[in-house]
C-alpha cells in the first residue's frame, strides 16, 4: 500500500481525533511526572507521536498548516538551553549545579494538586528537546526521500 | 593580570588595522612591564586566593613573591624588547616569504599570551593553576614555532615541542594529584609544610621533575629546542630567555622547597643538569649554523641551573636564580644579534660569515656584552653568575669544582666562536642596511649585562628575593662584589678563561671526536627515539582506524570482541562455588514467564529473519516484551520509559531504512552459509558469557543492591515517587545533562548528513 492510500478518511479522522488526547497525555505525563510514572522523556515522546501521526496521515505540507509548530531545531535546542540554564542557576547563590528548590523536607507550594518543583521544570526542557528531537528528525528523513524521489 | 589583558587587546587592535597590532602590544607589554615593576617593588607577601573548585580543592591562588617578580620581570622586560624589534623584523620577515601583513596579528597574539601565561605562571601558587598555565605556554609557543606554516620543517618541529613538552606536561599532572592524594592540597606553600621524605615524595618529584627537564630542555629531552629554531627569530629569544625554557627552571624554583626534601631528586637535579651542560657544551662547538649554536648553549646553560638547584646549599637557589637573570638579557641580545645579521647578510652559518665588526659597530659592540657576559667576563653581570656557580660548587667539593671550571670554560670557548665568527676573521658576505629597530634592543640588553657587571646590587637583591621564596625561609642577603684577592672562586674563574682559550686555540685537536659525538647523537639520541615512537603510535592508530571504519560489523566486533574477553576472563579468574543459584518460581510468576518466552521468543526470531523491515520489528517486539516484564515486576515507571524509547526507535528504524535503497538493503541481508555460521558461533559463546553474567549477578544481588536501594529511599525526599524521573533530573541530573546534549547534537548530525545543515 502507498502511503497516499493510507491517507483516508478514516485515517484521517482519527488521527486527528488522536492529536489533543495525546498532547494532553503528554502534559500530564510531564507535570505529573514526579508523583506518577512520567518524566519529560516520556511527555516528549506522547506528544510527538501524536503530532507525527498527523504527518502521516495529511502529508507534511497540510500538517503543517494545520497545527503550526516552531522549527523543530528552535524546539531542541531552546530545551537544552532552558535545562542548562536551570543547572547552571544555582550556581549563582555558591550551590552545586542542578540543586533543586524546594530543598529535601520542605513543604513544594501546591497549585491544586500540581506540586511546583524546579525538577519539573528541568523536565520540561528534557520535553522540548526530545519532542523538537522526534519530529525534527522525522522531518529531516521525509524531506530527504521526498529530495531523493523528486 | 594586565599581561593576560594584552593578548586579546593586541588582537582586537590587529583586527581592527593590521598596523595598529604592534603599537597596541607594545603598549600593552610595557604596561605589563610598569605593572610587574610596581608590584615587585610594593606589595611583598599579598596573595590572592580565590577557590574556583573547591570540592576538588583547586583554587585560583596568585602571590606576586620574590619568584615571581624575576620571572614576571623578565617575561615582560624581555617580551617588550623583543616585540620592539619584531616590529622591524616581522614585517621584513613577512615580505621574504611573500605573505600579508595581517598575519602578523596573530603572531603579536600568541607572543603577548605568552607572556601572560608566564607572567601567571610565575605568580602561581596552585599546581593545578600552574599546570594550567604551563599547558597555556606550550599552546602559544607551538602557534610561534610553527609560524611559517607553509614550511613543513616548522610544522614538525612545533609538533614535537608540542608533544614532549605536553606529553610530560601530564606527568606534571599525575605528580600533583600524586601529592593532592596524599596531603589534600595543591597549593604549593601548604605543600612544603607537608610532604616529608618518602617514595612517595620522591616518585611525585620525579614526575614534576620530568616535565620540568623537558620544558627547560634538559637531556634526555634537549633535542625539541634546536628543531624549535624554525621559529621566527624574535621568537626563538624570547622562548630561550624569558618564556617556554625558563618555565622549566621557574617550576623547580616554585617546587624547591617540596623537592629539597629529597636528597634523590637534588641528586637527580644535579646529574641531569650536568649532563645537559656537558651534551650543550660540546654539541654547542659543533654547530655551523648560528641559531643551532645558541640553541645548544641554552640546553647547556639550564643545565647549569638545574645543576645550581640540585647543588643546593647557601647559593644554590640564589645562584640559579641569578643565573637565570644573566643569561636571559645575554641570551636574548645574542639571539636578536644573530638575527638582526641574518636579515642583513642572508646568511646564517657561521661559515659564511665573519668580519662584519667594521661594517657593524654598534651591534658587533653590544653583541660581544652579550656574549662576554655568557662567557663571565669580569665587568658583566655574567661574572657574578659564575662566582655564584663556583661557590656552590666548591660547598660541595672539589670534584665539583672540577667540573664547573669544565663546563664554564666550554661555555667561554662556543661564545667566542659565535661572537669571533660573525665579527671577526675575513669578511665574507656583505651586510645591507640594517633597521634601527632590529639593532637598538640588542644595545639596550647589552647595555644592561655591562650595567649589571658594574652595578650588581639590584639584579642581586631580585635573586636574593626569588631564592628566598624557593628555600621558604629569608636567604641571608645575596652579597656580590668584585673581590681583587685569591679567593677560590677567582681563581677558578681565571682556570677556566685559561682553560677556555686553551679550547678555542686547540680546536683542530677536538674537532673530529666532537663532531663523531654529535653524529652519534643523531643516529642513536633521543630524537631519534622520538621519532621511531611517534611512526610506531602513526602505525598503532592507522591500524585501528582501518580496523574500526572499515565496516560496521568491524566496529561492533572491535568493541565486543575485548569486552568479551575481558569479562571471560573475569568469570574464569572469579570462583564459582555457590554463585549459580535458582529462586523459587511460583504460580503468580506465570505472566511474568509468559512475557519472557515471549521476549526470548522475538530474541530467536530476529535471528531467522532475513528482510531488514522485519527484523526492525521482531526487534522492537522483543523489547516491547521486556516492557512488558517491567510491568510485571512492578516497575510501571521503568516500564512506561522503555515502551515509549521502543516506540520511537522502532519509527526512527523504519524511516532511516526507507532513506537506505532496497536493492543495497537486500544485498547487505545476504551472506554466505561460513559466514552464517561464524555468526551463530559467536552468538553462541557471546550468550553463554551474558547468561553467565546476569545469572551470577541475579544469584548474588545483595552486593550492588545498596547504592540502589539508597536512591530509592531517598525519592520521597526529592518530592517524588518516580524513581527514574527523579533519577534523570535529580540524582544524576549531570549526567542527564551531558546525555540530552549528545541528542541535541545529534539533531545536528542529521540535519548535516541529511539537509546540509539546514535544521527543520
Amino acid at each position: 500500500m502507498r502511503p497516499e492510500e493510507l491517507r483516508g478518511d478514516m485515517t484521517r479522522f482519527v488521527s486527528r481525533a488522536l492529536l489533543l488526547p495525546s498532547l494532553v497525555t503528554a502534559a500530564a505525563i510531564l507535570v505529573k511526572g514526579y508523583a506518577q510514572p512520567g518524566d519529560g522523556f516520556s511527555a516528549g515522546v506522547v506528544a510527538s507521536l501524536g503530532v507525527l501521526l498527523q504527518y502521516m496521515a495529511f502529508g507534511e505540507e497540510e500538517a503543517s498548516r494545520l497545527l503550526p509548530l516552531p522549527p523543530a531545531g528552535l524546539l531542541c535546542f531552546g530545551g537544552l538551553l532552558l535545562a542548562l540554564a536551570l543547572a547552571a542557576f544555582p550556581l549563582l547563590f555558591g550551590q552545586p549545579p542542578l540543586t533543586h528548590y524546594p530543598p529535601p523536607g520542605e513543604e513544594p507550594v501546591h497549585l491544586g494538586t500540581l506540586e511546583l518543583i524546579t525538577a519539573v521544570a528541568f523536565d520540561t526542557g528534557i520535553f522540548l528537546l526530545v519532542f523538537g528531537f522526534s519530529v525534527g528528525v522525522m522531518r529531516l528523513i521525509s524531506g530527504a526521500r521526498e529530495e531523493g524521489e523528486g | 593580570m594586565l599581561g593576560l589583558l594584552a593578548a586579546p587587546a593586541a588582537a582586537a587592535a590587529g583586527a581592527w588595522r593590521p598596523r595598529a597590532a604592534a603599537p597596541a602590544g607594545t603598549l600593552f607589554a610595557a604596561l605589563a612591564f610598569a605593572a610587574a615593576l610596581a608590584a615587585s617593588l610594593a606589595a611583598r607577601g599579598e596573595g590572592v586566593v580565590l577557590p574556583w573548585a573547591p570540592s576538588l580543592g583547586a583554587s585560583f591562588a596568585v602571590k606576586m613573591d620574590g619568584l615571581a617578580a624575576l620571572y614576571s620581570l623578565l617575561a615582560t622586560g624581555i617580551g617588550l624588547v623583543v616585540l620592539v624589534y619584531s616590529a622591524g623584523y616581522l614585517p621584513l620577515h613577512l615580505e621574504h616569504q611573500g605573505r600579508p601583513a595581517s598575519e602578523g596579528v596573530g603572531f603579536y597574539f600568541f607572543v603577548l599570551l605568552f607572556m601572560g601565561s608566564m607572567v601567571g605562571l610565575a605568580m602561581a601558587q596552585d599546581l593545578i593553576l600552574i599546570f594550567l598555565f604551563w599547558d597555556l605556554t606550550a599552546i602559544a609557543s607551538y602557534y610561534l614555532i610553527g609560524y611559517d606554516r607553509h614550511r613543513e620543517e616548522s610544522r614538525a618541529s612545533a609538533m614535537m615541542s608540542l608533544l614532549v613538552t605536553g606529553i610530560t606536561a601530564v606527568l606534571l599532572l599525575v605528580g600533583a594529584l600524586l601529592l593532592y592524594a596524599s596531603h589534600g592540597t595543591f597549593s604549593v606553600p601548604e605543600l612544603a609544610g607537608r610532604v616529608e621524605p618518602g617514595a612517595l615524595l620522591a616518585s611525585a618529584g620525579l614526575l614534576v621533575l620530568l616535565a620540568a627537564f623537558a620544558k627547560s630542555a634538559q637531556a634526555p629531552f634537549h633535542f625539541w629546542l634546536p628543531r624549535a629554531m624554525a621559529a621566527p627569530t624574535p621568537v626563538s629569544a624570547y622562548l630561550h630567555s624569558a618564556a617556554m625554557v625558563a618555565a622549566g627552571v621557574l617550576l623547580v624554583g616554585r617546587l624547591y622547597p617540596i623537592l629539597a626534601q629529597s636528597e634523590a631528586l637534588l641528586a637527580v637535579m644535579s646529574a641531569v643538569g650536568l649532563l645537559s651542560m656537558g651534551l650543550g657544551g660540546v654539541l654547542a662547538l659543533t654547530r655551523d649554523t648560528l641559531k643551532q649554536l645558541l640553541a645548544y648553549s641554552t640546553v647547556a646553560q639550564y643545565g647549569y641551573v638545574v645543576f645550581m638547584y640540585g647543588l643546593g646549599g647557601r647559593y644554590g637557589a640564589a645562584g640559579a636564580a641569578f643565573y637565570v637573570i644573566a643569561h636571559a638579557l645575554a641570551k636574548s641580545a645574542l639571539f636578536l644579534s644573530a638575527g638582526a645579521v641574518t636579515e642583513a647578510t642572508g646568511e646564517d652559518r657561521l661559515s659564511r660569515l665573519g668580519g662584519l665588526w667594521s661594517k657593524m659597530p654598534l651591534l658587533a659592540a653590544s653583541s660581544g656584552l652579550a656574549a662576554a657576559g655568557l662567557a663571565a667576563l669580569p665587568l658583566t653581570i655574567g661574572f657574578f653568575k659564575d662566582e655564584f656557580f663556583f661557590a656552590a660548587a666548591l660547598e660541595r667539593g672539589a670534584l665539583f669544582g672540577g667540573l664547573a671550571v669544565l663546563s664554564a670554560s666550554v661555555t667561554l670557548a662556543y661564545t667566542w666562536r659565535f661572537w669571533s665568527g660573525i665579527f671577526l676573521g675575513r669578511p665574507a658576505a656583505e651586510p645591507g642596511r640594517v633597521a634601527g629597530k632590529l639593532v637598538w634592543p640588542v644595545v639596550l640588553l647589552g647595555a644592561l649585562v655591562l650595567f649589571g657587571g658594574l652595578l650588581p646590587g639590584p639584579f642581586a637583591a631580585l635573586a636574593g628575593a626569588a631564592a628566598a621564596s624557593s628555600l621558604g625561609e629569608p636567604a641571608g642577603a645575596v652579597q656580590v662584589a668584585y673581590h681583587l684577592d685569591a679567593r677560590p672562586e677567582n681563581l677558578l674563574a681565571l682556570a677556566a678563561y685559561a682553560l677556555g682559550a686553551a679550547i678555542v686555540v686547540s680546536r683542530p685537536a677536538w674537532e673530529p671526536a666532537a663532531r663523531l659525538f654529535a653524529r652519534a647523537g643523531e643516529a642513536a639520541g633521543p630524537e631519534r627515539a622520538y621519532r621511531v615512537g611517534l611512526r610506531l603510535l602513526n602505525l598503532l592508530s592507522d591500524r585501528g582506524h582501518e580496523l574500526e571504519v572499515r565496516d560496521l560489523r568491524g566496529r561492533i566486533a572491535g568493541i565486543l570482541l575485548p569486552a568479551g574477553v575481558l569479562v571471560g576472563l573475569g568469570l574464569l579468574a572469579t570462583p564459582t562455588v555457590g554463585v549459580f543459584r535458582f529462586g523459587e518460581v511460583g504460580a503468580d510468576d506465570l505472566p511474568l514467564l509468559i512475557a519472557l518466552a515471549a521476549a526470548a521468543g522475538a530474541a530467536l526470531a530476529t535471528c531467522l529473519t532475513v528482510r531488514h523491515l522485519t527484523l526492525a520489528l521482531v526487534i522492537s517486539s522483543a523489547g516491547f516484551s521486556v516492557a512488558l516484564v517491567y510491568g510485571f515486576l512492578g516497575a510501571p515507571d521503568v516500564a512506561l520509559v522503555a515502551v515509549l524509547v521502543e516506540t520511537i526507535l522502532t519509527l526512527l528504524l523504519l524511516a532511516t531504512m526507507r532513506l537506505i535503497p532496497p536493492g543495497v538493503l537486500r544485498r547487505g541481508a545476504r551472506i554466505s552459509a561460513r559466514q552464517a555460521r561464524l555468526k551463530a558461533a559467536v552468538a553462541v559463546v557471546a550468550g553463554m558469557f551474558a547468561l553467565a553474567v546476569s545469572w551470577s549477578t541475579f544469584s548474588q544481588p545483595a552486593i550492588q543492591r545498596g547504592a540502589y536501594e539508597r536512591l530509592i529511599a531517598l525519592t520521597p525526599e526529592a518530592h517524588g515517587k518516580d524513581v527514574v524521573t527523579v533519577t534523570l533530573a535529580d540524582f544524576r541530573g549531570l549526567d542527564t545533562l551531558g546525555e540530552i546534549t549528545v541528542v541535541a547534537l545529534a539533531l545536528l548530525g542529521v540535519a548535516t548528513l541529511l539537509a546540509r545543515g539546514r535544521l527543520p
